[in-house]
């Protein structure tokens, strides 16, 4: 018999200018659940939950509460329902305590006093009853990631929330620390909360999850239980089949080792633990290379290793035979920034403004060079602004501003050009012209490594692909050889086929084994 | 209607604008005040401030009254700029009084106990300001200590400091708190007039020094806005993580940008104690007005060095304005009053050019929108084109 | 000596509590620069109500009076700060910079407008308060002890309790430091950013009565306070946002502030000679190498100055 629902969301849909964000989407908790919720980014996870948290109002559709209609305006209404969210980010105050943390905005007072022994009982207790070891009186600060989210569960446990939500909590978290979590997901489910968990990783969803609801590019795909379900079906109802966008390209030719990157590792910031971990790759001229991956598994901190922007914990670069892990400014490298308050032709000559080109020997910019230069690289690269040159580069798009940096980036004379997700936030045709740009520069002999969180991009575009998950490159794919499903469950760390410290490609095909799984067909 | 509306978007005009509704609404406030102080006189009063030096019964008198703003101006500007310059590098230099006072105090020594002429004078004073804000400069780009906090702790240090340096038998007059008058001490160090002077009743403060000030306001504009220096420093203020990524010091640059800001406050003291307009007084225990009101000419001016010119001149018109009220009845500080609820509206401008550029969306809603989709809620006012 | 303790103790009443009114203000996420304008209002405030009150007052109501005008034309002054830098999100270095011009000149304008309309012949734009000044004052031997030294105290102490044991101070605190996340929990941020800024209008007004009544007893408002609202930043950034510790550096910036009013009276430092512009600038100095060595690893509040945009999460 099934439980009944404590939260649904029926028929949401949520428009925003030119793009539906939700349509038509159902999703229904039944009170003692773990669901997951799936998708790719932007597949309109996180706007359903704007809209259950009050954030956003959707324009169609109901939310109901134990099977009455309620109305959600505002953060302050769900938390009143009961429903409390451990985000991505962490909303701790740093500098609190773990106790205060939990207490800030429910705090009790007699007199005027804080009243802390009764709350930091209260969560003593809860402590021991849902497994989640955190010292009350450690500074958040002093305490790692995983006790950090520890404090958050806390937080909404001592609100009594009986509907938790998780956005994406394995993100940040160390392989023990992902156990541990699922050990308490579990201990709360036993306890009767209901729970929501946003993710895109089919282990933990196959390790923990009842039932799961896929969405993709803003529609509901469909709502099946997790036990009968395998995870190359849910992988494809999460990228779905309608992958066809061949880009026309003729077979690699390539040439010498341009970039070579040995045993990179690079640390987090926003945790201990290392974000990129033994990183080994090779890019030929003449090649692309892809690195893909979903987004926060070390492909940030990848670039900024090799960029020069962070400093490696280990490792060594090497750029066309010259090692350049220690040159302080490396001018081949890949910067993605605007000076948004800029205009467009200044931005275009950001990285090159002091060449002979663009700067007079007494100093002064070369205006009409610049000009043309800004009016050339619009053109060949379609970059659209209002008043061309001399727009403002704030008052772009958000995809011409991209185009933008990849005009200012290809153009540059080098050996090895770093594609940072190009296509992001451009539309189809404009996605097409980046693609045929980055072949391009492929065929004219040059090295191009390619960071893409995009599918289609990753089966289309690169000649290799390498799969980073968790900051380890898991697996190297031969883009003609591969199926998305195949791809999808490498990104997911349901399968690798390079270990650690292998630099070479000797593949070793071997199920990742998974231990929260074991334990909870234990359970 | 188009051409209006066209015109409207564009950002200096807006600007503009801008600074005009803060004019109005100070000058509202300022008479309101006036009013409350005594009805009687107070639209008087606020004319007089307006009207500054038209308000004397001859021309020779407006002409000597508007040579005396002139020669005023030309120190307020020097300023001005050195706030507005630092302010395009992102940094807030209100310091510069204090940068001022070591231009007086060098400037003046050199004059009076090294008897050199105006232009060493002149470098001196330059040097010396651009010494006092490189000390902020240093402090907050290897300190991290505010610039707002170092230049006001400076402001004072200088102002003693300069008191103390001036009150040597050398160059203080023995009979009163003032340094010696130039045209006693050491003719060479005034400014020349080279004629201007005739053109102004032959008021002799008027000076070079004048159109100096204004050739330094168009020197950084063309700084700013042409030259790969500027190029630089404005990225730098405006994305200090880009400007990093390409290479540029950010650090130098901070340390830089204030020693330029301070020199261009120590030739500002030059261009007042130069010209012979007045002495220090060394008893002085107030920061130098100069500085302060620089910030109200900067912002009014738009930020822009050239808007700066207007704003100078307005700002030192009223400051002089308000000297010739009835002072019986009003006191004159009327127009600092003014001038300081200008900077304070000041703060309100992005918000004005908010709401300006929403009102104009919401006009033009249903108009065709061939550009872009803006990323941010000003970006509409980038849209209107010139060409 | 028993004069270098006393000013010492004054001064360092002023600092203490006006450095304590940046510290809610900065707590709550807003910095406040404009502190120098505010004691400059408190000030006039508290002199007026000096000026005004009838001779033969008791002396209760004198010291009641003074310092509840104070406290208020301090807090109604902040609203500028507020209105401006949490309603209008504005440049908070600029608001706090126009507020200490635009409080020297309002202060002198009104000083001046009212000696005028008492003696047309009076333009001066001082205030005399001789008289009432004694009501705050009690001699115990030599020492001239002074309520307001009792006040920054009580204030003191107060403020630590509030900070640290309140639920206010928890949520204030919250503000200053992550928004978002007192947001998240339901936290009113603007409410509770408007009462950081008008506790800091309430202690910077009071400590803006104690400066001028400190030493003398007639106060020029065209001199403003002097730089002291900004001594007294420094003071809290020395203090590292904490009240006993800002307590404690109150009382070693006093001492270097009352230097300059006893060191004649100090045989050694009577017989160094040294000019008194030296003893003038010694605070000052001081607060520049103590922040040059403190600034580096400030613990100053995350999300200060940085306007709060519900819209922005």
């Amino acid at each position: 018999m099934d439980a009944p629902y404590a939260i649904e969301m029926v028929n949401i849909t949520k428009r925003f200018p030119g793009i539906i964000a939700n349509d038509n989407i159902t999703l229904q908790l039944r009170k003692g659940e773990i669901h997951a919720l799936l998708g790719e980014n932007g597949a309109g996870k996180s706007t359903l939950m704007s809209v259950l948290f009050g954030l956003y109002q959707a324009e169609e559709g109901v939310i109901k509460k134990d099977g009455k209609e309620v109305k959600i305006n505002n953060p302050n209404d769900a938390n009143d329902l009961g429903i409390g969210m451990v985000h991505q980010h962490f909303k701790l105050v740093q500098c609190f305590t773990v106790l205060e943390n939990i207490i800030l905005g429910v705090e009790s007072t007699k007199g005027g006093v804080l009243q802390m022994d009764e709350a930091r009982a209260k969560v003593k207790a809860l402590s021991e009853k849902y497994g989640l070891q955190v010292d009350p009186d450690a500074k958040i600060e002093d305490i790692t990631v995983g006790m950090q989210q520890r404090t958050e569960i806390l937080k909404m446990l001592f609100r009594d929330n009986e509907i938790l939500i998780f956005d994406e909590p394995t993100a940040v978290l160390t392989p023990q620390e992902i156990e541990e979590l699922m050990v308490i997901m579990n201990n709360l489910r036993e306890e009767g909360k209901s729970i929501l968990f946003i993710t895109h990783k089919l282990n933990e969803i196959k390790a923990v999850a009842d039932r799961v609801t896929v969405l993709r590019r803003g529609k509901y795909i469909g709502t099946v239980d997790v036990a009968t379900t395998s995870k190359e079906e849910m992988s494809r109802m999460m990228v779905g089949r309608d992958v066809n966008m061949v880009v026309d390209k003729e077979p690699a030719k390539p040439g010498d080792v341009i970039l070579k990157v040995e045993n990179m590792t690079v640390a987090s910031k926003m945790h201990s633990n290392n974000a990129v971990k033994h990183v080994n790759l090779e890019v030929h001229e003449g090649e692309i290379v892809c690195i893909a991956g979903i987004d926060g598994n070390g492909q940030t901190e990848f670039v900024y290793g090799l960029t020069g922007m962070e400093p490696l914990v280990e490792g060594k670069i090497t750029l066309c035979g010259e090692d350049i892990t220690k040159s302080s400014i490396r001018q081949d490298r890949h910067k993605h920034g605007l000076v948004l308050d800029y205009p467009l032709e200044y931005n275009m000559i950001l990285q090159r403004y002091y060449q002979p080109d663009f700067t007079s020997g007494a100093g002064f910019l070369k205006r009409k060079e610049i000009r043309e230069y800004s009016e050339r690289l619009e053109k060949e690269y379609d970059v659209r602004s209002g008043q061309g040159p001399i727009t403002i580069a704030r008052a772009m798009s958000g995809g011409n501003q991209q185009k933008a940096i990849i005009a200012r980036e290809i153009d540059k004379d080098h050996k090895l050009l770093v594609a940072v997700q190009p296509t992001r936030g451009l539309d189809v045709g404009a996605i097409e012209g980046v693609h045929r740009q980055l072949i391009e520069e492929r065929d004219n002999g040059r090295a191009v490594l390619l960071i893409s969180l995009e599918l289609e991009e990753v089966m289309n575009v690169p000649d290799r692909i390498l799969v980073m998950y968790e900051g380890e490159i898991v697996g190297e794919l031969d883009p003609k050889k591969t199926t998305v499903e195949e791809l999808g469950l490498y990104m997911a760390g349901a399968k690798r086929n390079v270990t650690v410290d292998a630099n070479s490609s000797e593949i070793e095909e071997s199920e990742v084994i998974d231990t929260a799984a074991a334990r909870k067909e234990e359970a | 209607m188009k051409d209006k509306k066209f015109s409207l978007k564009n950002p200096s005009l807006q600007s503009i604008l801008t600074s005009l509704i803060c004019i109005i609404l100070g000058l509202l406030i300022g008479y309101i005040v006036l009013l409350m102080i005594n009805p009687a006189g107070a639209g008087e009063a606020i004319k007089t401030i307006l009207l500054n030096f038209l308000s004397r019964s001859s021309a020779a008198a407006q002409m000597k009254a508007l040579g005396n703003t002139l020669a005023k101006t030309a120190p307020l500007l020097m300023c001005a700029l050195s706030i507005c310059f630092c302010y395009k590098v992102g940094l807030f230099n209100i310091g510069a009084p204090g940068q001022y006072e070591a231009g007086a105090c060098i400037g003046l020594y050199a004059a009076l106990a090294w008897h050199m002429n105006w232009v060493l004078c002149l470098i001196f004073a330059a040097l010396a300001g651009a010494v006092v804000g490189a000390i902020s400069g240093a402090l907050k780009a290897y300190r991290n200590v505010n610039e707002v906090i170092s230049g006001i702790m400076l402001n004072w240090i200088m102002l003693y400091l300069t008191n103390m340096v001036l009150s040597s038998k050398k160059v203080k007059d023995p009979a009163s708190p003032y340094t010696i008058k130039l045209m006693s001490g050491n003719k060479s160090a005034l400014i020349p007039s080279a004629g201007l002077n005739k053109l102004f009743a032959n008021n002799t403060t008027v000076t070079i020094a004048i159109p100096l000030a204004i050739l330094f306001a168009i020197l950084i504009w063309v700084i700013l806005s042409k030259t790969k220096f500027g190029y630089e420093l404005r990225a730098t203020g405006f994305n200090k993580e880009a400007a990093r990524y390409a290479g540029m010091k950010e650090k130098q640059n901070i340390i830089i940008t204030l020693a330029i800001g301070g020199a261009l406050a120590g030739v500002g003291a030059a261009f007042l104690f130069l010209t012979g307009y007045q002495e220090w007084s060394t008893t002085q225990t107030s920061v130098p007005g100069m500085g302060f009101n620089g910030i109200a000419a900067t912002f009014l001016g738009g930020l822009h060095p050239i808007g700066t010119i207007f704003a100078s001149f307005f700002i030192q018109s009223i400051t002089d304005g308000g000297a010739l009220i009835n002072k019986s009845v009003y006191p004159s500080q009327i127009s600092d009053l003014i001038s300081s609820i200008i900077i304070y509206l000041c703060a309100f401008v992005l918000f004005f050019k908010y709401a300006l550029n929403k009102w104009i969306s919401k006009r033009d809603k249903g108009g065709p929108n061939v550009n872009d989709v803006p990323v941010t809620d000003n970006a509409a006012k980038k849209e209107g084109g010139d060409k | 000596m028993v004069l270098l303790l006393q000013y010492t103790i004054i001064f360092a009443s002023v600092l203490c509590l006006v450095a304590l009114g940046g510290c809610f203000s900065e707590h709550s996420g807003v910095i406040n620069l404009g502190l120098e304008g505010i004691m400059v209002m408190g000030a006039l405030g508290g002199a007026v109500t000096m000026f005004l009150l009838p001779a033969g007052t008791s002396k209760i109501v004198i010291v009641l009076a003074t310092t509840l005008f104070a406290i208020l034309i301090g807090m109604i002054y902040s609203c500028l700060l507020g209105l401006a830098c949490i309603n209008f999100k504005a440049d908070q270095t600029l608001v706090g910079t126009a507020m200490n011009l635009l409080a020297t000149a309002a202060a002198t304008v009104f000083v001046r407008a009212m000696n005028t309309s008492i003696n047309p012949d009076n333009v001066s734009s001082s205030i005399q308060y001789i008289q009432p000044k004694k009501a705050f004052l009690k001699y115990i031997g030599g020492f001239e002890f002074n309520w307001f030294m009792v006040m920054a105290v009580v204030l003191l102490i107060a403020s630590w309790f509030v900070l640290y044991k309140t639920k206010f101070g928890l949520r204030l605190m919250a503000c200053g430091e992550n928004p978002q996340a007192a947001d998240s929990v339901g936290i009113n941020v603007y409410k509770m950013r408007w009462a950081g800024v008008l506790i800091s209008g309430f202690l910077g007004g009071l400590g803006g009565i104690v400066y001028i009544t400190a030493g003398v007893s007639e106060w020029k408002f065209e001199m403003g306070v002097a730089g002291f609202g900004f001594l007294a930043l420094a003071v809290m950034i020395f203090g590292q946002w904490k009240p006993t510790r800002i307590a404690l550096a109150a009382l070693l910036f006093g001492l270097f502030r009352a230097l300059s009013n006893v060191y004649t009276g100090i045989p050694i430092l009577a017989a160094m000679k040294l000019p008194s512009t030296v003893y003038n600038m010694l605070p000052y100095i001081i607060s520049l190498v103590v922040l040059a060595f403190t600034s580096k690893n400030s613990r100053a509040p995350k999300a200060e100055g940085i306007p709060y945009d519900k819209g922005m999460r």
